[in-house]
């Protein structure tokens, strides 16, 4: 499973894709004080982007993959 | 080649021939419905097939131009001739990427920017309603909407979200444009339903070449997590990258019409905008512009330029979008060479001019790798480039002014940019997906009423025909088994059993071979279906206002008599409309209706089909032609004196005459009508020309059904036999050897109360025998025509009319004039077929 819905954490791993999007939306309109965890994420789905964003959900963990990691900074970090 | 790619190609062919025809049906029926339901069901399906492949520039133009017939027919803006100009040239292009295709099995991708700019132009005509609302309340001009495109940048100051980039990366940026690479800020907004096309815009905005900052920022605030609709794409992308911009044309190809591009300049990297001015990190980065730029101060290209009096930069604009044109062109002439170094040469010329001579180099380098590859990419990358620098340095005169209040605020300028240009392409994608549905079921319908025909190539049928005449040939060879039957073996059974089966082969053969004609048998609208559009393009580039009238459309011959007849035909209406129609205002002061008629018509007269071309126009004057032929040394002033009228108007066909006072592009250069005469009697044809001076103009050609089988009329000349084709024949007589005259050299004889002229056939044949007489001492003379004159020649004896098929002669004996070509008889001897015009 690219991702894995823990009690209270979502953790993503390699590519997430436009599938999961529905899924994780679900998941975090039930959970709306959840983490995700990015750490091991190498690509996701414009889609699932959308439903991190429209959640403003907590990231736990940053991805490791340091482009990836500035292209989802930008987006999900709460503007200054 | 894909088989299936090779359809489409056929196919797309025909369906730019129907395009092209319905719209001209249209601009005389502007309001017919089913014309206007055709037509979008046409343009759709090509559509339709152009998206099984991989060629988005095909399928946006299309695209575009199924949207534009969609509104027309909805009725929403009326059919106009801009509009068919647009459409039309749309289809051209559709056709030179065909080409493309055919050739490299995929487009160039520098048609991009050509299919943009196609798309963009069908796309003005339509009404924006939401569009012009949307922009009017932002205070921006609706005229600015059109800018959705890679050329076309938003010029007038930096994109809102700049100055988001980080410090870090800005000044890195910053020191790369110094060096010269060119940074483009490029914001990609993926229409909504992008998910369901398989796009994922994340990962090609990652993809992205040179990227050296991205951003994604949703397009509206976003839903409550309840209300998110996660199949709609929100997210608009804003990047700022390093690779040159054909580079990031071919990243975006598919998606080129949600994309902005936008030269960065240097200015804008270094200069803090106003907003962040206030902002906690306000004092570095200001401290940057001021530190950085100084030391570089004479930088912005924009300012070096000289300044441009306007006549002066319309006319460099103009000039570049005529090297734009050229550029442009799908053909590959063998001067093609010449013209990419002529396009070089204009732009190095107007870099000098505009004072930036570094651009030579450049120039230089585009233009031998053009010449290399033998395409034009490279400098149409260029002259895109230079293009686009025009627009930026248009708008820079207006002096960016980073700390004023007036410069308009991210929020502004953000929201312009995502309502005005994202409004478009919303607006279009939608409809795909509900036409979808439609399209397969009305495919299927297609299928089972469309016409059961077959297409088969050429040269099959070619071959069938060949088989054909061997088989006539040899079944001929029966009789002559017959009576060897009888009258060297005596068995007169056998013989009649042969004759019995010889009839009914007969029967058979003859119904394969008229069979095979009809296969091959094509109707004249194959040549006249391209006329309404030239007629329409002249007519329109003369000043004249034509209506073209086509009769009998239906009327059939063979496949190559009907090829051959096309350019004869083209030559003859250009004619017509150039030196036959006259201006509206000249046919009003005459008296006659301002729309000049022309009317081509076809209709089959026994074993010809005449075709005729009249014009109501101004006619041919006979004096005009006399004095024009003898000034130009054709007739000498003896003929001036003695010629008629209609000799006088035959003259037309005299090589070098031209009655035109100006050689202009479409006539007038004195080729014309000789070569149409010497294509038309290739084919064995007659053409003839009746004109009325002030009513017009009547050219009627005639040509045989079919040149597959020939009539001919055996001879004998000294033992020998040959075949004249009964094209030529006038009579047979017999004339005693005393009412044979001789005329110093020549002989002649009075028949039905004409000279005719007398030539043995052996004496032009090069054998030195006397013609043989019969025992009542009179001579046989065949009557034959030749180019309009009558004359007898002298034969030993006439035998049948046989049909031939017959066989040009090839290899070595091409070179023999004297005959046109051979025929096998029955008994397997070869016939030769006199070429009556030469030997005469």
């Amino acid at each position: 499973m690219p991702i894995e819905f823990k009690r209270n954490r979502a953790v993503f791993q390699d590519v997430v894709r436009v599938e999961e999007a529905e899924g994780l939306l679900e998941w975090l309109q039930k959970k709306p004080s959840a983490k995700v965890d990015l750490a091991a994420l190498s690509h996701l789905h414009t889609a699932n982007l959308q439903v991190l964003m429209a959640a403003k959900a907590g990231i736990s963990n940053w991805p490791e993959d340091s482009e990836l990691r500035a292209w989802l900074e930008t987006a999900l970090k709460p503007a200054s | 080649m894909s088989p299936l790619l090779e359809q489409f190609l056929s196919e797309s062919r025909e369906f730019s021939q129907s395009i092209g025809e319905k719209l001209m049906q249209l601009e005389d029926a502007p309001n017919d419905q089913g014309v206007l339901d055709e037509l979008f069901r046409l343009v759709h399906t090509l559509k339709g097939n152009s998206g099984l492949f991989t060629f988005p520039e095909m399928t946006r133009v299309l695209h575009a131009g199924e949207d534009l017939l969609g509104i027309v027919r909805n009725g929403q803006i009326a059919y106009s001739r801009e509009l068919a100009d647009r459409l039309l040239d749309a289809m051209d292009f559709v056709m030179v990427m065909c080409g493309d295709i055919e050739s490299t099995e995929s487009i160039d991708a520098s048609r991009a920017q050509d299919s943009l700019r196609m798309a963009e132009a069908l796309r003005a005509l339509m009404p924006a309603p939401a569009t012009a609302v949307l922009a009017g309340a932002d205070g921006v001009a609706p005229a600015a909407v059109p800018t959705i495109s890679i050329a076309a940048p938003l010029p007038d100051s930096a994109p809102p979200l700049l100055d988001e980039v980080p410090e870090v990366i800005r000044i890195d940026a910053f020191l790369q444009c110094q060096g010269g690479d060119p940074l483009h800020w490029i914001v990609y907004s993926p229409v909504p339903e992008c998910f369901f096309q398989g796009d994922d815009p994340l990962y090609s905005a990652r993809r992205t070449p040179g990227l050296l900052w991205g951003c994604a920022r949703p397009r509206e605030p976003l839903p409550p997590l309840a209300e998110l609709d996660t199949y709609r794409c929100v997210l608009d992308f804003h990047l700022l990258t390093a690779a040159p911009r054909e580079e990031l044309a071919e990243h975006f190809r598919y998606v080129s019409d949600q994309v902005k591009m936008v030269r960065v300049d240097p200015l804008w990297l270094a200069i803090e905008p106003l907003d962040n001015a206030m902002g906690p990190d306000g004092d570095a980065s200001r401290a940057i512009g001021e530190n950085v730029l100084p030391g570089v101060a004479p930088l912005p290209a924009a300012e070096t330029l000289p300044q441009f009096l306007a006549e002066e930069a319309a006319a460099l604009d103009a000039i570049l979008s005529a090297q734009q044109q050229i550029l442009t062109l799908g053909d590959h002439p063998s001067w093609e060479e010449g013209r990419l170094k002529a396009v070089a040469a204009v732009l190095a010329n107007l870099s000098k001019a505009a004072g930036d001579a570094s651009a030579a180099s450049g120039i230089e380098a585009a233009l031998s790798e053009s010449l290399a590859s033998g395409q034009s990419a490279s400098l149409r990358a260029l002259l895109y480039a230079h293009l686009d620098a025009r627009k930026e340095s248009l708008a820079s005169r207006i002096p960016a002014q980073p700390n004023s209040p007036a410069t308009p605020t991210a929020s502004q300028i953000g929201a312009r940019v995502e309502t005005g240009p994202a409004a478009a392409p919303e607006a279009s994608p939608a409809k795909p997906v509900a036409d979808d549905g439609i399209k397969f079921g009305r495919r299927a319908e297609d299928a089972y009423n469309g016409p059961r025909t077959l297409k088969v190539d050429q040269a099959k049928i070619d071959r069938l025909m060949n088989l054909i005449g061997e088989l006539v040939v040899s079944k001929n060879a029966l009789p002559y088994l017959a009576q060897r039957a009888e009258v060297q073996f005596g068995v007169r059974e056998l013989s009649r059993e042969i004759k019995g089966e010889y009839s009914v082969i007969n029967r058979i053969a003859d119904e394969m071979q008229d069979a095979i004609m009809q296969v091959r048998m094509m109707a004249v609208s194959f040549v006249f279906q391209r006329f309404p559009r030239l007629v329409r393009d002249i007519s329109r580039k003369l000043g004249k206002d034509v209506q073209l009238v086509l009769e009998g459309e239906q009327t059939e011959a063979d496949k190559n008599i009907i090829e051959s007849l096309a350019d004869p035909l083209i030559h003859i209406v250009r004619n017509s409309l150039d030196h036959g129609l006259e201006t509206p205002e000249v046919r009003e002061a005459c008296g006659k209706p301002a729309t000049g008629t022309l009317t081509i018509r076809a209709a089959q007269q026994a074993d010809r089909v005449v075709i005729e071309i009249v014009d109501d126009g101004k006619g041919i004057d006979p004096a005009a032609i006399k004095r024009k032929a003898y000034e130009k040394g054709l007739i000498d002033e003896a003929t001036l004196e003695r010629i008629g009228d209609q000799e006088a108007i035959n003259l037309i066909f005299a090589a070098g005459l031209s009655t035109a006072e100006v050689v202009s592009d479409l006539s007038g250069r004195g080729v014309g009508m000789d070569v149409v005469r010497s294509a038309v009697e290739k084919i064995n044809g007659t053409v003839v020309v009746s004109s009325e001076l002030g009513k017009g103009t009547s050219i009627r050609i005639s040509l045989p059904l079919s040149m597959a089988v020939t009539q001919v009329m055996i001879i004998e000349s000294d033992d020998q036999l040959f075949g004249v084709p009964m094209d030529h024949v006038v009579e047979t007589v017999r004339i005693p050897r005393s009412a044979i005259r001789w005329i110093k050299q020549s002989r002649t004889a009075v028949l039905r109360g004409r000279i005719v002229p007398l030539k043995a056939l052996n004496t032009l044949l090069g054998i030195s025998i006397n013609p043989k007489a019969n025992a009542d001492d009179e001579l046989a003379v065949l009557l034959v025509q030749a180019g309009g004159e009558v004359l007898g020649l002298l034969v030993d004896g006439f035998r049948e009319t046989i049909d031939v098929i017959q066989k040009p002669l090839a290899g070595f004996l091409s070179g023999l004039s004297a005959y046109s070509g051979s025929a096998l008889m029955g008994d397997g001897s070869v016939l030769m077929i006199l070429n009556i015009r030469e030997i005469v």
